[in-house]
């Protein structure tokens, strides 16, 4: 039988008292484009930081292809398919755009410290680094170095950096924050024309407007627990959802 | 009977590494630069008590002179070394640091000569006796309520002052204060000011109980006093305090017990290595 | 021609000595405070074997290894902590190493060994052997820095975050860098036992282990070249400014204030904003 992509199963964080993430399910199967949505403070970062490794979960787990990711390291769930792009763009500063993508692209190379002693060779990654960084529209701006580009480029230099280790599942954490309206539309048609090409994608994204364009199906959380999982447009429709993005917080009343 | 001398002799110790940690605890928090040349001023500071002591005949007034001299020059390094350095590396300034204090310990030995020098008619000699056989001497007694007092005022100024809240405010998150108008410029001088004159008090007071100060004195103070703020949590006060009683009990008992399998100061940092180990944010650090 | 064989071994134990240190600080971005503890070890191990009359090339894997193992150890230490907490850990590993030497009798204490018997080479071949290991490592170094590991090195010194999001186990890197760069620094201490017939615990603490951290960064931290050159010049320049010998310890601080004033990016960054200014010129 084949796995979905991604699935998280009932997974719980709790920070001392307080519950961030409480019972969340999803699932990824091939080539979907998923929109993982919710107002603030709903733990949509911390339900992905979950998946990446950084957080363990207090209940719950997280399948990537079927495999238990319990117990493994970020770097571990990297090589075992997953990318992300970071909200809060992290560029390595004193390397060029091109740099920052090949070493990405080396990552046989670099899985074995030893085998990496002895390989000199950067030509077949640096031609790869600079196909990618065409992809995502960087390709002028290959040499430079990050410390003075606008947040537009090194927001697509964190997608290419991703695309590099060629994923399974990529994980997107607001690539649009922090764009203006032009450029987060050419960045988000450019996630869709992604995942036209076969690449499952997880998005998580404030920017509604543009989840409810390119996204065929959404994720809802509220206050650490799940709230819908559907179709784009039926779920935005739904009013609790909407009440819980107009009024803040539905739970008010009840708790 | 031993125990509790030994006691005694920790906190007196201990009262004076956290006289000397505290304003490299308060330098960390605000700029995260390790403050290394901080014990040229515990040496400056060390120097003036006794040459001010031996012309005056007042140890009193040679304390506050030297507290006020010191957190000027306090100020002066911050204005002189670090500010250029802030944009710069952590590192940078640790090794500026370092190097400020290795030349100003030779300028010690240069202006002063090589093998030190004593109070003429050294002050508070005597000493109380508690119970049978137990002595403190009035020099160490004045050590521990000299410290008690000073803390007392510096937490009473920095809880119940206008001036002294911003300052706190300014130490825990430098951000936020600048984003309420705080001047974080005049914050940071008094930061080291009062760092400085804790130091230079704690100079005078060293040089009270050895009746000597020397150029080497502040190498002691250099590293001990950093492995106290890293083991306190790097920035946390209450941490500081208390990992340099922590350090000034633990040598005290070290070296009688364990004294023939380590020496004082690895003593100090085998404790700072094994709490480190255990939870690498310090004592009282926030992760 | 017994002065010129002094300095040069002097100054080719000392670039093994930098480079090392430059291994774990200039390439994997790892802060040593600590790192002539290491090179403590190779001098003791090399000098109680050679009074056990062992050839003196044997010392030399010998103290490389035990260093090594230190090393590994303390690589395991910095997997725990970072920054200043490391820098400040690794200050702890120097204490400790000089604490622990002084109150051992087969360590000779306080006193240290001394009487360690000369090599088979005479002094002109041990100056060769000395310029060939510090030759072979600054090689090795440059080729290091060239290949893959070299990169990831220097994307772990940029960003450790990032590397592992990028897939790389940053463990083990850095452990490989600790264990080269103790270990080389290991050699050095044999180098240097057999060079001044002499160990003492104070011959490797704090003052020494800043000093070298000096080198590496007056030369331009992670330039193989740079701070070969810087290690050359500090290591014997207590030697030609006997001239100014009671202000040689002030010379010597305040040169390295001012270099990291002005220069933070050592000798190496000088070199390269001068080339930068003499191509836009012509």
């Amino acid at each position: 039988m084949t796995y979905p992509v991604l699935e998280v199963s009932d997974v719980t964080v709790r920070f001392g008292g307080v519950v961030a993430v409480d019972g969340a399910s999803l699932t990824i199967k091939a080539g979907e484009l998923i929109g993982f949505v919710g107002p603030n403070g709903a733990g949509k970062t911390t339900l992905m930081r979950v998946i990446t490794g950084i957080i363990k979960p207090d209940e719950g787990q997280v399948l990537l292809g079927g495999k238990d990711l319990a117990g493994l390291a970020v770097n571990q769930r990297i090589r075992a398919g997953l990318a992300l792009a970071q909200q809060i763009v992290q560029p390595l500063k004193a390397m060029t755009l091109l740099e920052n993508v090949a070493l990405a692209c080396g990552a046989e190379k670099t899985r074995n410290p030893f085998s990496a002693m002895v390989s000199f060779d950067r030509d077949a990654e640096n031609r790869r680094a600079l196909e990618l960084l065409s992809r995502v529209g960087l390709r002028e701006a290959a040499n430079l170095e990050p410390a003075k580009l606008p947040l537009g480029y090194l927001k697509r230099l964190e997608v290419a950096r991703a695309l590099a280790l060629n994923p399974q599942l990529l994980l997107l954490d607001e690539p649009l924050a922090g764009l203006n309206q032009s450029e987060a539309s050419e960045l988000a048609d450019l996630i869709k024309a992604l995942n036209a090409d076969g690449l499952p994608i997880l998005l998580i994204e404030h920017n509604l407007r543009e989840v409810m364009r390119i996204c065929p199906q959404v994720y809802v959380q509220d206050q650490g627990r799940p709230l819908a999982f559907g179709p784009t447009e039926e779920v935005m429709s739904r009013p609790d959802v909407i009440q819980a993005y107009m009024g803040g917080n539905t739970n008010a009343a009840g708790q | 009977m031993l125990y509790l001398e030994l006691l005694f002799q920790g906190i007196v110790q201990g009262s004076i590494y956290a006289l000397i940690a505290l304003g490299l605890t308060l330098v960390y928090g605000l700029l995260r630069i390790l403050h290394v040349a901080h014990a040229a001023l515990f040496t400056l500071g060390g120097y003036l008590g006794v040459i001010i002591t031996n012309a005056t005949g007042s140890l009193a007034l040679a304390t506050v002179i030297s507290m006020v001299v010191v957190g000027f020059v306090g100020m002066a390094v911050y204005k002189l070394a670090y500010e250029p350095l802030l944009s710069k590396p952590p590192f940078i300034a640790l090794i500026a640091s370092i190097a400020l204090f290795i030349a100003s310990e030779e300028i010690f030995r240069i202006i002063f000569g090589p093998y030190g020098l004593s109070y003429t008619t050294p002050p508070l000699q005597g000493y109380f006796v508690l119970f049978d056989g137990f002595f403190l001497k009035h020099g160490e007694a004045l050590v521990i309520v000299l410290s008690v007092v000073m803390l007392a005022a510096l937490g009473w100024f920095s809880t119940k002052t206008r001036l002294g809240v911003s300052w706190r405010a300014t130490v825990t998150d430098p951000d936020m204060a600048s984003a309420f108008g705080i001047n974080t410029q005049n914050v940071r001088y008094m930061n080291f000011f009062i760092g400085s004159a804790l130091a230079a008090a704690a100079g005078v007071l060293v040089a009270l109980l050895n009746n000597l100060v020397e150029p080497s004195m502040g190498s002691v103070a250099s590293y001990k006093a950093l492995a106290i703020i890293v083991l306190g949590g790097l920035g946390s006060i209450r941490g500081t305090l208390i990992a340099a009683m922590a350090i000034g009990i633990i040598e005290s008992f070290g070296t009688i017990y364990i004294g023939h399998l380590l020496d004082r100061d690895a003593l100090a940092f085998a404790f700072l290595i094994v709490v480190l180990m255990l939870r690498p944010q310090g004592l009282l650090g926030a992760k | 021609m017994a002065y010129e064989i002094t300095l040069v071994t002097t100054m080719a134990i000392s670039i093994l000595f930098a480079l090392s240190l430059n291994f774990i600080t200039g390439f994997c971005g790892q802060i040593s405070l600590g790192h002539a503890a290491f090179m403590g070890v190779g001098a003791y191990t090399s000098a109680i074997m050679m009074k056990a009359d062992i050839p003196f090339l044997l010392t030399i894997p010998a103290a490389a290894i035990l260093a090594g193992i230190l090393g590994l150890l303390v690589g395991f230490a910095s997997l725990r902590v970072r920054h200043d907490f490391l820098a400040i850990t690794t200050m702890g590993v120097v204490f400790l190493f000089v604490g622990i030497v002084r109150q051992q009798e087969f360590l000779g204490g306080e006193i240290g060994i001394s009487g360690i018997r000369g090599s088979s080479f005479g002094r002109l071949g041990f100056m060769a052997i000395c310029l060939g290991l510090a030759g072979a490592f600054a090689a090795f170094s440059l080729l290091i820095k060239r290949s893959w590991m070299g990169y990831v090195f220097d994307s772990i010194a940029d960003n450790e975050d990032v590397s592992r999001i990028l897939g790389i186990d940053v463990s083990k890197y850095k452990l490989i860098a600790f264990v080269v760069g103790t270990s080389a620094a290991g050699i050095a201490g044999a180098l240097y036992a057999q060079h001044f017939r002499f160990v003492g615990p104070d011959s490797f603490g704090f003052v020494e282990s800043i000093t070298v951290l000096a080198m590496v960064i007056v030369g331009g931290i992670g330039s193989v070249w740079g701070v070969a050159v810087a290690a050359a010049f500090l290591s014997v320049m207590p030697l030609l400014f006997q001239f100014v010998n009671d202000f040689k310890i002030l010379a010597y601080g305040a040169l390295l204030f001012a270099m990291m004033r002005w220069a933070p990016d050592g000798l190496a960054g000088i070199v390269a904003r001068s080339m930068k200014k003499l191509r836009g010129r012509s």
